[in-house]
């Protein structure tokens, strides 16, 4: 089938513009409980969505049955047809140069040379690092995937592109007055040298469970916060990210809205959600075939830019930046965020807690979740210490906090030197991989959730 | 079409010498976003596939794939089996099946009429008659229609029908800074949900958060509606029940069999033969017949649940707990259709006094589920007297531990059906509002 002609009927019909989004999926899921391989999945599958705009109203149509591709380009185009007089808002989408490219995204070690009893071997290793008096239980999970996409539109684009990715976690238990978990996930866009690296993380995960075990419950109340580069980046993606998703924005969603330009954040802060750097959420071509491109949201403390698709730069006036992403082919694209870094300073870690009398130091995450509307956040650490006149006490466990994004980032008084990024999977209806991270920063007061 | 491929699967495996089971899906989705007041898209999708499992020597293999590629799946799978440890998993034969209500034919009308665009329009306009002030911001209606069948090479071949509606909105008044926004979402088998309804509750529910009350300082009551029970209860309290969890000392109720856990009026149970429960099938998804297990009853803790993996593995027998994300993933050990159960009081009776009334929770997922440790943000919150709202609350924190609550909840009598997706897991329960007198607030 000529897909480009497809396209090209379907404008001729009217359609302001129409896509088809093919995607072949390879993937292999394997997962090591407590030294017994669990689950070993080998897959593959394809299928498109195909995108109508016809006046304002849009059709979606997806498929898994490839040879029906006409058919749900044409279904999407009546969709869309039959929507347009029912919208009272104007929509279109801003101009991007027709791209025409094929980018294979290199694995120094391609995972499809390497058996399920290679893979293996390689996770039960893992597991006799994890291994020690304190740890229980453990849960290796490992995947890989490859996704061949191409994405040709009715403006001129047509991209082909191929994304391998790769993840581990690590996931131990251990029981002292109750049972503690600590996870740490290892990965990124390549082959399998991404997973090769988890060994250097065992001590971390085992670190963060060795003091749990012995952790308390926190203080409750407004303390200051020192969150480690993890959590930084977590509260970068959660707290900030998500505010500045061009959707978000557009439809009013955001507290970030009519705010470019506007001092949000302490002049310590620079934020940047980059597709193009090493991560786990990197990509040449977003899921419109737009180029992928840096986006600085905040330089030194002043709103810059918004993640944003051809859709929402439209309605905002701005430049489409390559912010759309969709789980798979079942799904239409979000504007999604990608690689999120709140940039390193130049304080050292020791200057930062030093002038605390009481605070917390909080390391890694177990999650958030955020308001955008309202702007207000909620986060866990994994483990936490108390901090007492300057110096690192005793572990804490159950440790949360939240807050108001925009008070919190004018509260942001120490940024250091130090440089980490973790990699996680995001949701918004569809789950995205995902790399955050940043370096330790001081808060000089945040809401802190305990039972103390 | 799909009964067919899982036959065609099961022939291919009898020809092979294999054991093995054979789940196949088919359904049929449709979506409508709402953004900024209007429908702003529709999403249509037809999916359909089988997950394959392969028993080969005690071991098992899985793979997944489109109708038609069945024989290539098998030989994947029955070849990824070697690498897998021994199981001891032995797959169900005929049992009695019962009758569960899960399809309601006006649903699959609808959605083929395209009735979705009228009922998402009568939900926004509903929210916006409220007050001129209300926008809604965002939300959706989903609509699908479909088919499961389990078969397995001991003779069993099961199939049926379901169907789903959900509708969600969430009302906001935009401020100077930042907007209050309060949602309101419902769902059900049946074409008996009210969207207009909907978009009511969710515009009262915004404008009542206008006036702010200060975070009390005094330890008070706090009253969960149904949704923000739900939340915290599925990822602090359900995973306790789990048969693997118990087996590996991840459960607070590891050992305690007909031990007391909970209030005396306390039942939780999970029930998939209630007709219409979210979570009901009269056969879970390794097809084992469906029963209702009774996890605490009258406080006491009576059962774990299993699917036939874990339960090899713990020397018993599967409680019909064997569930599946979609057709691409293998069994796994879930909960269904979890109902609590006791003395229901009428829930006006809950905000009786000075009380925190909690219509959601930010960070359930953060919860422990090992320790039932928990501290969230309530979002949205009020302080609440004789059960007039006084004025929303702010930021505030809630810490606490779910195993130790069930000794001194209250349950309303306002049930409502929960359903959400979390990765490749369902959130599917029937909940009333609860009262919590243990919980610290901060904020």
């Amino acid at each position: 089938m000529d897909e480009k002609k497809l396209t090209l009927d379907v404008m001729d019909r009217g359609a302001v513009y129409c896509d088809i989004r093919k995607e072949r999926w390879y993937s292999t899921v394997l997962n090591l409980k407590d030294g017994v391989p669990e689950t070993i999945i080998q897959g593959e599958e394809e299928g498109a969505m195909t995108r109508v705009l016809y006046g304002n109203g849009w059709g979606y149509v997806g498929t898994a049955d490839m040879s029906s591709l006409e058919s749900a380009m044409d279904r999407a185009f009546m969709m869309a047809k039959n929507s347009d007089p029912l919208r009272k808002q104007k929509t279109g989408l801003a101009h991007v140069d027709p791209q025409h490219s094929k980018v294979i995204m290199p694995m120094k070690e391609d995972f499809r040379d390497i058996s399920p009893e290679e893979k293996l071997d390689f996770l039960r290793d893992i597991e006799g690092h994890l291994k020690c008096d304190f740890v229980k239980s453990t849960d290796i999970r490992y995947r890989d995937t490859l996704v061949k996409k191409e994405i040709i539109t009715g403006d001129g684009t047509h991209v082909e592109m191929e994304i391998p990715r790769t993840v581990t976690y690590m996931i131990i238990t251990g029981k002292s007055d109750t049972v503690q978990m600590a996870v740490h996930g290892v990965g990124g866009t390549g082959g399998f040298e991404m997973s090769r690296s988890t060994y250097d993380h065992v001590d971390t995960v085992k670190d963060m469970l060795k003091n749990l075990l012995k952790a308390k419950s926190p203080p409750s109340g407004k303390l200051p916060v020192v969150m480690d580069p993890h959590l930084t980046g977590v509260f970068s993606h959660e707290a900030f990210g998500h505010a500045a998703e061009g959707d978000l924005v557009a439809s009013g969603n955001s507290c970030l809205k009519g705010k470019i330009g506007e001092k949000v954040a302490s002049d310590m802060v620079t934020i940047k959600d980059d597709p193009t750097m090493d991560g786990y959420g990197t990509f040449p071509f977003d899921d419109e075939g737009t180029k992928a491109k840096n986006r600085i949201l905040v330089k030194d403390g002043v709103l810059n830019d918004f993640i944003l698709d051809r859709e929402n730069a439209w309605k905002l006036g701005m430049e489409p930046n390559g912010g759309a992403r969709a789980e798979d082919f079942r799904v239409k694209p979000l504007v999604r965020m990608s690689n999120t870094i709140l940039e390193p300073g130049d304080m050292h870690f020791e200057e930062l807690i030093e002038g605390i009398d009481r605070g917390i130091y909080a390391k890694s995450t177990s999650g958030g979740q955020v308001s955008p509307a309202q702007g207000t956040f909620q986060f866990n650490a994994q483990v936490a210490f108390l901090i007492e006149n300057g110096e690192i006490t005793r572990p804490l466990r159950n440790v949360s906090f939240n807050g108001f994004t925009l008070e919190t980032l004018q509260k942001i008084v120490g940024v250091s030197k130090d440089f980490e990024t973790g990699v996680g999977h995001c949701g918004k209806g569809q789950s995205a991989p995902v790399t955050d991270g940043g370096a330790n920063v001081l808060i000089s007061q945040v809401t802190v959730g305990g039972r103390e | 079409m799909i009964e067919e491929s899982v036959k065609s699967a099961l022939g291919h495996l009898a020809r092979l010498n294999l054991q093995g089971d054979v789940y196949g899906e088919r359904s049929q989705k449709v979506t409508f976003s709402i953004m900024n007041g209007e429908i702003a898209d529709s999403t249509e999708y037809e999916d359909m596939g089988l997950g394959i499992r392969v028993i080969k020597d005690g071991r098992i293999g899985f793979g997944y794939c489109v109708p038609g590629k069945e024989r290539e799946c098998i030989l994947r799978a029955a070849e990824l089996s070697r690498l897998s440890g021994t199981s001891g998993i032995i797959l169900p034969e005929e049992q009695g099946i019962c009758n569960v209500k899960t399809y309601d034919e006006k649903v699959r009308n609808a959605l083929e009429d395209g009735m979705g665009s009228e009922l998402c329009g009568n939900m926004i306009d509903a929210a916006v008659s409220t007050h001129k002030d209300i926008i809604p911001s965002h939300g959706g209606l989903f609509m699908g229609s479909g088919t499961r069948v389990i078969g397995n090479t001991n003779g069993i071949f099961l199939s049926q029908d379901f169907t789903a509606i959900a509708g969600g909105i969430a009302a906001s008044i935009p401020g100077e800074r930042t907007s209050l926004v309060a949602s309101e979402s419902k769902c059900s088998r049946r074409m008996d949900m009210d969207f207009e309804h909907l978009g009511t509750l969710a515009g009262d529910k915004v404008l009542s958060m206008k006036s702010k009350s200060e975070n009390p300082s005094d330890k008070l009551p706090v009253v969960m509606t149904p949704h923000a029970m739900g939340m915290l209860l599925w990822f602090g309290l359900i995973p306790s029940f789990n048969g693997e969890n118990v087996r590996k000392g991840k459960s607070v109720y590891q050992g305690r069999i007909d031990e007391k856990v909970a209030g005396e009026n306390i039942s939780i149970v999970d029930d998939p033969t209630r007709d219409w429960g979210m979570g009901s099938f009269p056969f879970d998804d390794e097809g084992v017949a469906a029963s209702p297990i009774p996890l605490i009853s009258q406080g006491y803790l009576r059962h774990y649940f299993y699917d036939l993996k874990e339960a090899a593995s713990s020397d018993t027998i599967s409680t019909g707990n064997g569930t599946r994300g979609s057709f691409k993933t293998p069994p796994q050990i879930g909960d269904r259709n979890i109902i609590i159960t006791g003395k229901n009081h009428p829930v006006q009776q809950l905000t009786e006094g000075k009380v925190i009334l909690v219509d959601g929770v930010m960070g359930a997922h953060t919860s422990s589920p090992a320790s039932g440790d928990f501290s969230v943000v309530a979002n949205p919150a009020w302080l609440v007297e004789d059960g007039v709202k006084l004025g929303r609350l702010d930021g505030l924190m809630l810490s606490g531990n779910l195993p130790g609550s069930l000794e001194t909840m209250v349950l309303g009598d306002d049930y409502e059906k929960l359903y959400d997706t979390i990765g490749s897991m369902s959130i599917r329960m029937e909940l009333p509002s609860i009262r919590l007198t243990d919980i610290t607030h901060s904020g």
